[in-house]
């Protein structure tokens, strides 16, 4: 049951149409996992953490870096150096003392994905590089977790929601490697891409709304036009086609 | 045929900041290829050297993506093409 002071601090979003009291609850009970801490993970964990998601769990190795600033807005400038994983929760604890919030500060890996995904209710994809994203893709896939994908480069932005073994995945629609390299960026347009993220969370927690899925959203913010793109699942995904569930 | 090929703005550098070109053909990959013959720049940030379609670029026409091996997928006239690219920053 969700107290007196949630009643209170959560009462514009208890009045929005499906959530009420009952959604508020399943937020409090929820687990999501956001992967990394950078300019996707902090709009979205702010806004995770500000509507009541009872445990945010972030994951990240990096330290925050004067040049991360610009778009990073958990980290601030008395944080350069820090790790950032440290100083997400301090904000975000700061942010909403009710909600449980976990630091890992540890690089994903194969070996390490599983344990780190393992009995969260929803995954969001904050990552800044293509091969981790497709680990995270597959974990979710082989633990039946939601993920939420999202990336950004320049003022451009995607976002996709993956239900496993039901919809289209990341690999389904991401066949290569884009070339590892610095990407330009601009702070409002992880902003966007990364509030809506924790948008379709909220959604799916709640039980409420129109996913993402089977579709993905691209933002390009220059032109300020979004355009949404069919998605089809590949039988052959090497993720959540038929010769991966063999395996 | 003449087909429409919307260019994201990441590509726009590259087809003199046109958001849209027309192209005719009556297939895919002979849309981007007339594309390419109007601004060659962009044909390194499509192919590849060795001709194919690089593999974190797809081409999305009529509901569908098309990856490296789909570019004889037949197009008809009116039909729009998107240039699409995977991108992986956060």
């Amino acid at each position: 049951m969700i107290s007196e002071d949630d009643r209170e601090r959560y009462d514009r979003q208890i009045m929005i149409r499906g959530i009420g009291e009952a959604g508020q609850e399943k937020l409090k009970q929820a687990k999501v996992i956001v992967a990394g801490g950078g300019g996707l993970g902090s709009p979205a964990s702010i806004y995770l953490a500000a509507a009541g998601v009872g445990t945010i769990r972030i994951v990240d190795h990096d330290i925050v870096e004067l040049s991360n600033l610009n778009r990073q807005v958990l980290h601030w400038d008395k944080d350069v150096g820090r790790n950032k994983v440290e100083s997400a929760v301090e904000k975000l604890s700061q942010l909403n003392r009710g909600v449980k919030v976990e630091a890992l500060e540890v690089t994903i890996s194969e070996a390490n994905v599983s344990a780190i995904v393992a009995g969260f209710d929803v995954i969001v994809d904050a990552m800044d590089n293509l091969p981790t994203r497709f680990l995270l893709n597959k974990a979710a896939i082989e633990h039946n977790i939601p993920f939420v994908h999202g990336a950004v480069f320049g003022l451009e932005g995607r976002v996709m929601t993956i239900i496993p073994g039901k919809t289209a995945c990341l690999r389904c629609v991401y066949r290569g490697f884009t070339p590892q390299e610095k990407f330009p960026v601009i702070g409002v347009t992880p902003a966007v891409i990364g509030c809506i993220q924790a948008t379709e969370a909220i959604k799916y927690i709640v039980g409420i709304g129109k996913l993402l899925v089977n579709r993905i959203l691209v933002y390009d913010g220059l032109k300020m036009k979004f355009t949404e793109f069919t998605v089809k699942r590949n039988p052959d995904c090497e993720h959540c086609g038929k010769s991966s569930r063999e395996r | 045929m003449s087909i429409k090929i919307n260019i994201p703005s990441y590509l726009m550098p590259y087809t003199d900041d046109a958001e849209v070109v027309e192209a005719s053909g009556s297939t895919v990959g002979q849309c981007i290829d007339h594309l390419i013959k109007q601004f060659p720049r962009i044909k390194k940030m499509v192919f590849a050297k060795d001709g194919k379609l690089l593999d974190y670029v797809s081409i999305y026409a009529d509901g569908d993506f098309i990856y490296g091996d789909g570019l004889a997928t037949p197009v008809k006239d009116g039909d729009e093409l998107h240039l699409f690219y995977v991108i992986g920053g956060g």
